[in-house]
């Protein structure tokens, strides 16, 4: 009849404005979720500005600034989806999502390499890992690569999370109403930009205000 | 402007501000450093919200203000305590 996935709403407008609200609701809350680190972060930064200073230069820039690219491209990517999901060009959205679930993979990969270059020169005070750091004020720069660790981990978890929508998003597709699919792009392409924009808050926090 | 042109400038937009968020990191401006660096985060932060996330309407842009209030309460009242 109306064309709505759900019983409740009598229009697929109506339907639409709840299906965004929602999203950016929870947007809303991830902010929080967040908002909390960074602030930790920030007080930690203005409490142990050298040792952090001198910790950051052992993060790699130019991987760092390498995946911010990519993540800008994946949501340049999602929005081209978004716009040919509403202009009915299903083929051409579907390569879209492969590339932004494909350049998800791709930060995700080059962050393990980083990983595991950080774990090999020994500054990765997780899992038991020995910690090996040379410079001046290891207690803090401890601390430093603690909340380096949590808030990358945190965000790649939150990158997988995308990932996986895209996947299922994609599974579900070729039974999917037109109305169905459109909905669906436009949310987790919200929940794929809100990823890359905490990632433009984590890259000069921790690789480039501590220089 | 057309849909794509839209799309493709604000790509390009933040392909830009990437390359001067790194570009400034090499220049020491004293405390301005940060200062740069979180007013460009925040300006490609304008860009992917207007541009990607098509930031429009009374009810998003509600929750938008909503979490942008309790983030500057969070913030602000730890400022505060200190």
């Amino acid at each position: 009849m109306s064309g709505t996935e759900s019983i409740v709403f009598d229009s697929p407008r109506r339907e639409w404005r709840a299906d965004t609200f929602a999203m950016w609701v929870f947007v809303g809350s991830e902010a929080m979720l967040f908002g909390a680190i960074f602030l930790v972060f920030l007080f930690a930064h203005i409490d142990f500005g050298p040792a952090f200073a001198s910790a950051s230069k052992h993060l790699s820039l130019p991987l760092g600034t390498f995946n911010t690219a990519v993540l800008i491209t994946s949501s340049f990517t999602m929005a081209l989806a978004h716009m040919f999901a509403l202009h009915k060009r299903w083929r051409p959205a579907v390569w879209s999502l492969l590339a932004t679930s494909s350049l998800g993979v791709c930060f995700l990969v080059v962050k393990g390499i980083e990983y595991g270059k950080e774990i090999d020169e020994g500054l990765a005070p997780l899992l038991g890992l020995p910690f090996r750091y040379a410079g001046p004020d290891p207690v803090h720069a401890e601390f430093f690569f603690s909340l380096y660790f949590t808030m990358t981990c945190l965000h790649a978890l939150h990158l997988v999370g995308g990932i996986l929508a895209i996947a299922g998003l994609l599974a579900f597709w070729p039974k999917a109403r037109p109305g169905n699919r459109q909905r669906r792009v436009v949310a987790v392409g919200l929940y794929w930009h809100f990823v890359d924009i905490v990632w433009v808050f984590m890259f000069p926090v921790l690789y480039l205000i501590n220089r | 402007m057309s849909e794509l042109q839209k799309l493709v400038f604000g790509y390009v937009g933040l392909l830009a501000l990437l390359a001067l968020t790194v570009g400034s990191s090499f220049l020491d401006l004293g405390g301005f450093n940060v200062a740069l660096n979180l007013t460009i985060a925040a300006a490609k932060t304008v860009l992917i919200a207007l541009l990607f996330m098509h930031l429009t309407g009374t009810l998003p842009r509600l929750a938008v203000a909503a979490a942008g209030l309790w983030l500057v309460i969070l913030f602000g009242l730890t400022v505060i305590g200190r």
